[in-house]
């Protein structure tokens, strides 16, 4: 029997991945969380984070366990994940000024400091990176990817839902999948 | 002054492209390059720098 797959969400920070994350695992994935990183104004539905994720560098032994489920991952850490195992990504795309704003936000409640660069520099940074992660995934033989636009699953959750749904192999519950999505949640919101 | 060596054919091209492209001499060229190529490794190197420092504020890597 082939081993199943492992989901993950990807993606850059704030561009929907708490939001894809509480979908698919409402849709009947099993989401691989340790729930350290608690809900707040930022995430209110929570962030559906695995804090091992950050090491998979150093120890990727958490990923034979991710196997059927689906985890969070932010873009840059695919780069350490072990060749043996099969990952289908879930890749939320955002409008990269959204998303600077965003964390721009995130960064001044939480204290945090990021990079000491204008948001026309992080623009242009986080553009030549995701270039970059793409010329690289397209040539990963272990890695499938399907892009999601962040807006399009706020305002037609079903139908991204059924995409992923194919993208998946016909295991995602779609409508309990789509019926996390809260518009007034996330519609303008930064 | 340090020396390096090149294929030959590289050297006619790279000749032809600096005369193309109003350089005073092949030397010019070559440092001129040189010079471009690191300077946007450099950049490169503080991009990602920049970058890591944003993921690590918000506390997606460590």
């Amino acid at each position: 029997m082939k081993e199943p797959f492992i989901t993950i969400v990807s993606g850059l920070p704030r561009s929907g991945t708490s939001m894809m994350m509480q979908a698919l695992e409402a849709g009947g994935i099993p989401a691989l969380t340790d729930n350290i990183r608690k809900q707040d104004e930022d995430n209110p539905k929570g962030y559906y984070e695995f804090e091992p994720v950050k090491k998979t560098k150093d120890d990727p032994s958490w990923v034979s366990a991710a196997r059927g489920k689906v985890v969070k991952m932010v873009y840059s850490l695919l780069y350490d994940l072990p060749s043996e195992y099969e990952y289908r990504i879930v890749f939320m795309q955002r409008a990269l000024e959204e998303v600077i704003a965003s964390q721009k936000k995130m960064l001044q409640r939480t204290g945090k400091q990021g990079a000491q660069v204008g948001d026309e520099k992080l623009t242009e940074l986080f553009k030549a990176q995701l270039i970059k992660f793409n010329h690289w995934i397209a040539n990963q033989k272990n890695f499938s990817i399907i892009s999601v636009n962040y807006t399009d699953m706020i305002a037609l959750p079903q139908l991204q839902c059924d995409r992923i749904n194919t993208f998946l192999g016909g295991i995602l519950d779609t409508e309990a999948a789509s019926a996390t999505v809260d518009p007034a949640l996330y519609r303008n919101r930064l | 002054m340090a020396k390096i060596k090149i294929d030959s054919k590289l050297y006619d091209r790279a000749k032809k492209a600096a005369q193309a492209a109003g350089y005073s001499s092949f030397e010019e060229f070559v440092t001129s390059v040189i010079e471009k190529e690191i300077a946007q490794l450099e950049a490169s190197s503080e991009g990602e720098d920049a970058v890591a420092d944003q993921l690590r504020g918000l506390g997606y890597i460590e």
